[in-house]
């Protein structure tokens, strides 16, 4: 199965490569931000950080929408950032399957990214039980990275 | 060596770069900065902005120490046995945008993964400790494991 797999370019691209095992017997490429960390993965499509940026977040959108129309993934898992925004949504528009991560990093806050992605997402995880009580029934603890 | 981390972020994080390169001062051991963003330039201590994952890898096995922001880095130290001073960003300083790395260092240290310092002015003394060696890591398989189950389900629909 094609996985399409979103995260920015630091420790939320740390977390997705601890979970490659995962992954594993599946054909998969990344949605990342350019970054001397993410120059070095297989196949890839490298965007500009898009952080708070209206603009860049507008640009982003029009990029994935071009990426996912041509590679047509089955599934999609983003472990964060803001990249997983654009991604969830064109991801519903194109009945797609999603599966978000709820970084590692985040014991008792959600974050942004998370709780606008979560009423799309079909599979939401946190990485902390306590966090739990912060989203809606859909959220499932099913231990961490670590 | 020490090895000092902040990551990717955007904000950089000034606070502890200028803290630890203060430190480079008077410390007997050479130190290393991964320095990001942040627009101080250490006038004590090497430094370089952004590298590799291998390379970090490599840094972080070799090193005595990491000091790092409260985020992903810490794993990285983790795996390779080193132990971790953790220095989470914070709101306050706008390092960060809301006080999650706080938590996250609190958590951590209540497990012994690591030693947690709020105020970069109580660095120099962690760093002297002699007891930093880290509860030994174990890998939760459960994630990954469940992984698995959702994405076989998901191919065969």
């Amino acid at each position: 199965m094609k996985i399409c797999l979103v995260c920015s370019h630091g420790g939320h691209l740390a977390e997705m490569i601890q979970l490659q095992e995962a992954f594993e017997g599946h054909e998969t490429f990344f949605i990342t931000y350019a970054s001397a960390r993410t120059r070095e993965l297989e196949r890839k499509y490298l965007l500009r950080n898009i952080g708070t940026n209206p603009l860049l977040m507008a640009c982003a959108l029009f990029s994935i929408f071009r990426i996912l129309r041509a590679e047509k993934p089955k599934l999609i898992i983003s472990t964060g950032a803001e990249i997983a925004i654009p991604t969830f949504y064109l991801a519903k528009l194109f009945r797609m399957k999603t599966i978000f991560i709820e970084s590692w990093t985040r014991v008792i806050k959600p974050t942004g990214t998370g709780r606008i992605v979560y009423p799309v997402s079909d599979v939401f995880l946190v990485q902390w039980e306590r966090l739990l009580t912060k989203y809606g029934k859909k959220a499932k603890y099913e231990g961490a990275i670590v | 060596m020490i090895l000092v981390t902040v990551g990717m972020h955007t904000a950089g994080f000034e606070r502890l770069i200028r803290k630890m390169d203060e430190v480079a001062t008077t410390i007997n051991e050479e130190i290393i900065m991964q320095i990001g963003h942040t627009k101080y330039t250490p006038r004590n201590a090497q430094y370089f902005q952004f590298t590799t994952a291998e390379e970090l890898k490599a840094l972080c096995h070799e090193a005595r120490v990491v000091v790092t922001h409260g985020a992903m880095t810490i794993l990285d130290a983790l795996e390779q046995g080193t132990p971790v001073v953790v220095v989470p960003r914070l709101k306050r300083y706008k390092e960060v945008i809301d006080d999650h790395q706080l938590d996250f260092a609190r958590e951590l240290e209540k497990e012994g993964k690591v030693i947690a310092v709020y105020d970069v002015e109580e660095l120099e003394g962690a760093l002297k400790k002699p007891d930093l060696k880290p509860r030994e890591l174990a890998k939760d398989r459960r994630l990954v494991n469940a992984l698995k189950a959702y994405i076989a389900r998901f191919e065969q629909n």
